[in-house]
């Protein structure tokens, strides 16, 4: 049986420098892994080589078992492979439903000329999906801020919206950069039990970045520690916690 | 205090109000102030055009005026080389403009942005003034290539109401058309791409296509106003799609309102005008031009449209800045 997401031997070699180097595990559907490591482990960079931003110069990814490594960030999407920014990433000018009807224009109707004289198919395929977004902000409690420009939400507010925006395509694997960084506790919880949602009960994989260890421990399936671009440890939340390399990382015994 | 978004934007049958309303206005006209309205006609496509590539795309790129000029050869030419009736040269100009805007579009494809992709397109404006300039056997040279206007359907097309049906009909069509894309998907994932076009790559949005999209869609409606522009002047000559022009035409986007349809219409209505009332201090035209244009941003940097704005939430549009 072939994984949701296959990362074998991943490398980034930039001149000498490894950013990313042999990194390797695979993520089934409704799992979530979470990626720790100090800062500069190569987290981020993992992120963008498995979704096309940076191009890997050594291993493979598979999606389903098909070969995404080489493949543009757009068309990894749009073969069900979504992802989050650390540093957030709406559309400021936007409206809060224009921003997750964004997350569905792959799934939006209508061709350039539809459009154009503003024909029924296009104008009902708008409608629809300006219907969908709005039910999926009333889902997560949202839909009181639908009609407001993204760049008036507070940071937890855009860090739920950014998630249900990736989400709106239903996509079967979402990585996560960072959901939880500078949310307040109880956000944070929201966060975490967004995250259980998707995985337990739409089955989606989810692979995360995050540093805030409570919620890694809680909503971790399996965990994969970097440092310095490399795999380190992998396991369950409870080898990890007891794992001698992954503290020597971290505390900075050498 | 938020509305929901169907009760905020106006209702579809308004957008048909001014333009029927309008149909009047030759009945108020004398030769001279037709010709002006039908000048304004005009300068609404090159504003819109404009706007639509820096205002909703974000891309600095210049080259609109490179494409009104393409619009008004390839209807003159066509006119004259082919001796094809003027409007079936429409289409061509269009399709001409469009060309023109592929041809900027490679340009920030290929990475060439900001201040590189408006030196870029400046340049392409300039190659094109240099080409007409010198290609004497088909563009006429400096001085210029006539227009034999002819007729349709028996109305003389040298008469400047018929031009003006003709425009306001032309002026409508586009600008409902450019309504429907900014409203769309499309519309969406351009001005998403200004936003922040990595997390738009990252929604399965291929952003290069919508940057094709924006800069074709941008050349088409400028290309028909360069063929609008050809009819209206009965000649047209290399120094009109000069720099000056380009100033004014992006004074007309900065004055109604960045990235707003209805900005591009106020803009380039009171622009047009504007040059007609200073004229009564000669040898000061420019200087009250410049002075009132400064005036104008500084009190309202976001343009004409957002004082409509203020007025009334049925002239919000979508995707503008504020």
């Amino acid at each position: 049986m072939t994984s949701l997401l296959t990362v074998d031997h991943l490398g980034v070699h930039f001149s000498g420098l490894k950013a990313l180097d042999d990194v390797s595990f695979s993520l089934e559907a409704g799992q979530v892994r979470a990626v720790i490591g100090p800062n500069g482990a190569g987290k981020t960079t993992l992120f963008n080589a498995i979704s096309g931003y940076v191009r890997p110069t050594h291993g493979s990814v598979r999606l389903n078992g098909a070969e995404i490594a080489h493949s543009s960030p757009h068309s990894i999407s749009a073969r069900g492979l979504r992802r989050t920014f650390q540093n957030g990433g709406l559309f400021p000018a936007l409206t809060v439903l224009e921003n997750v009807m964004t997350g569905l224009h792959m799934q939006t109707e209508g061709n350039f000329i539809q459009i154009l004289f503003g024909l029924r198919q296009a104008r009902q395929a708008e409608r629809d999906a300006a219907a969908k977004a709005r039910r999926l902000l009333k889902l997560m409690k949202m839909d009181q801020m639908a009609d407001i420009p993204a760049s008036e939400l507070s940071g937890g507010q855009q860090r739920i919206v950014e998630i249900i925006r990736t989400v709106a395509s239903e996509p079967p694997l979402l990585l996560l950069d960072e959901p939880a960084v500078g949310l307040s506790p109880i956000a944070r919880a929201q966060m975490m039990e967004i995250i259980k949602r998707l995985s337990g009960e739409n089955g989606v994989g989810i692979l995360l970045i995050e540093h805030a260890v409570e919620l890694v421990m809680a909503a971790a399936d399996r965990i994969l520690v970097m440092a310095a671009g490399m795999r380190i440890a992998e396991g369950t939340p409870a080898e990890i916690r007891n794992d001698k390399t992954v503290l020597e990382a971290y505390l900075g015994h050498a | 205090m938020h509305t929901p978004a169907e009760s905020r934007t106006a209702p579809r049958w308004i957008f048909w109000l001014l333009p029927i309303l309008a149909l009047a206005i030759p009945l108020a006209t004398n030769p001279y102030t037709q010709f002006i309205i039908n000048a304004m006609l005009i300068y609404t496509l090159v504003t819109l055009g404009f706007s639509v590539v820096i205002g909703n795309l974000g891309q600095l790129a210049f080259a609109n005026t490179a494409f009104f000029g393409i619009g008004a050869y390839a209807s003159a030419m066509a006119g004259n080389a082919l001796g094809l009736p003027w409007l079936l040269t429409v289409p061509l100009a269009g399709l001409a403009g469009a060309a023109g805007g592929f041809l900027a579009s490679a340009a920030a494809l290929r990475g060439i942005r900001l201040y590189y992709l408006a030196i870029v397109t400046l340049a392409f404006g300039e190659l094109m003034r240099w080409f007409y300039t010198h290609a004497g056997a088909l563009t006429g040279g400096t001085d210029g290539l006539a227009l034999d206007r002819g007729d349709i359907f028996g109305l003389q097309l040298n008469s400047d109401t018929v031009q003006f049906y003709i425009f306001l009909l032309l002026t409508t069509l586009l600008v409902a058309g450019t309504v429907n894309l900014l409203r769309s998907r499309l519309g969406r994932a351009i001005v998403a791409v200004r936003e922040n076009e990595i997390a738009t790559a990252s929604l399965g949005i291929a952003t290069s296509r919508i940057i094709v999209t924006a800069f074709v869609w941008s050349g088409f409606v400028v290309g028909i106003a360069g063929a609008m522009f050809a009819l209206h002047t009965g000649r047209v000559f290399p120094e009109s799609f000069g720099l000056t022009q380009l100033i004014i035409n992006f004074a007309m986007v900065l004055v109604g309102g960045l990235g707003s349809v209805i900005g591009a219409v106020l803009g380039a209505v009171a622009l047009t005008a504007l040059p007609e009332y200073v004229r009564a201090f000669p040898g000061m035209e420019e200087i009250f031009f410049g002075v009132i244009v400064m005036v104008v941003l500084l009190v309202m940097p976001k343009g004409l449209a957002s004082l409509l704005r203020r007025v009334s939430p049925i002239f919000h549009e979508t995707h503008h800045r504020d």
